[in-house]
């Protein structure tokens, strides 16, 4: 990774300012200090919108050839839409996992959730 | 708490409202003492000057934006266009990028909108204690992103180096060779334990890496692990951790991921490393307590 290497010879050369959209999203979507705006946005809403960016990203060229323009149809960010984007986040990284690995089993708790502390130590 | 009545504090002059109303967005909090002037920043496009909006000891960067394009339904729609979500988050990060630079600030959520100063004044005062809290917490510290891939070519190298060994590849126009029931099922074992053997080892890593960077810190949040979009094909995101670390240990921390990165046991894993952010993450009531 080149910007890897650019970190590691000047420790403050990586400007987050041009960080990748996932990185700075999660961030400025992290709800932080609560302060009850005037105008709200719901912070499910927020997580699920940060969802689907990221299926944005890399489908929304395949998305429109197939002619699904959810993005656009699809305003109420219902919770269950939230769950259900999430289980298929979920669904998809397992499946990354195990086209990697060619793996066949099923996968452990471990690696599909990893990422916090305590998923980690098991 | 000590809060003070403003009735004696000074005024910033409200803007010229010339045609419709205008929301104040508030994009990050700051001691009053902030030499704020994050004049390399603009906010938000079709908002007005950046400015500096005193609350007691502590001021926000805030900026006048048009209330019909910040309205709640404005604001539903345009975030849920890919590209608005981007413009927005980039405009609020640059804000909250410069205005750290200068000095510590709270970063505040995007969309953090009130319907004048008086609201935001209101919101803040209510809440000055956390921020003070919270300032006092990120003061002197940066936040890190510190994630751990798994590699496709780590995965390949590995699972499948011993298979050659065991069953050469048949030449050309051979077909394929008989393998006998006892070769098959140690090739079968073999790979299993392969397997095994890669997750376990990918698992360790940021384990290792974790507890490394852990030592460094005074606070880390895990974060969901980016999905194949966000990372690309070939490698498998297995952590994604922010940690607040403090200012003169930067080079500490290079030094400890490149170590990691030599180690031979770090084939086929990558780590990244971004920063410093600001502290986003660690701007609620969070505990210090990271290490125990």
């Amino acid at each position: 990774m080149s910007e890897l290497d650019s970190w590691t010879t000047d420790s403050r050369s990586h400007p987050p300012a041009t960080a990748n959209l996932a990185e700075i999203l999660e961030r400025v979507l992290d709800k932080g200090i609560v302060i009850a705006g005037d105008i709200k946005i719901d912070l499910l809403d927020i997580e699920l919108l940060t969802i689907r960016l990221r299926l944005f990203i890399s489908s929304v060229e395949t998305a429109k050839k197939a002619g699904i323009d959810w993005w656009e149809t699809d305003p109420a960010l219902s919770s269950r839409a939230a769950h259900d984007a999430l289980y298929e986040e979920n669904q998809r990284l397992r499946e990354r996992i195990d086209a990697l690995e060619g793996d066949d089993s099923p996968e452990p708790d471990s690696i599909r959730r990893a990422g916090g502390r305590r998923e980690l130590r098991r | 708490m000590n809060s003070t009545p403003h009735i004696s504090a000074p005024r910033i002059s409200p803007p010229a409202k010339s045609v419709g109303s205008c929301a104040t967005y508030v994009f990050a909090v700051c001691r009053s003492d902030h030499p704020a002037s994050p004049s390399d920043a603009h906010g938000h496009a079709g908002g007005g000057p950046l400015r500096l909006l005193t609350v007691g000891s502590l001021c926000a960067v805030v900026q006048d934006v048009p209330a019909t394009e910040f309205s709640e339904t404005a604001l539903r729609e345009r975030l849920g266009d890919a590209a608005e979500l981007e413009r927005c988050a980039r405009a609020h990060h640059g804000v909250v990028t410069a205005t750290t630079a200068d000095g510590p600030a709270v970063p505040m959520p995007l969309a953090t909108l009130y319907l004048g100063d008086e609201r935001a004044r209101a919101a803040i005062e209510e809440n000055q204690e956390s921020f003070r809290l919270a300032l006092d917490r990120i003061t002197g510290r940066a936040e890190w992103a510190v994630k751990v891939y798994l590699t496709q070519s780590a995965t390949t190298a590995r699972s499948v180096a011993p298979d050659i060994r065991q069953t050469p590849a048949p030449g050309p126009g051979t077909g394929p060779r008989p393998v006998s029931g006892r070769a098959y099922l140690d090739r079968l074992r073999s790979r299993q334990n392969l397997r095994e053997q890669h997750r376990e080892s990918a698992v360790a890593a940021a384990e290792r890496v974790d507890r490394a960077v852990r030592e460094l810190a005074v606070a880390m949040v895990p974060r969901r692990p980016h999905g194949p979009e966000v990372t690309g094909k070939d490698r498998t995101q297995i952590m994604n951790m922010a940690y607040l670390i403090a200012e003169d240990r930067n080079e500490e921390l290079a030094a400890t991921i490149g170590r990691l990165r030599a180690s031979p046991d770090f084939d086929g894993i990558e780590i990244d490393v971004t920063g410093p952010w600001a502290p986003y993450s660690f701007t609620d009531g969070g505990d210090l307590a990271g290490h125990s």
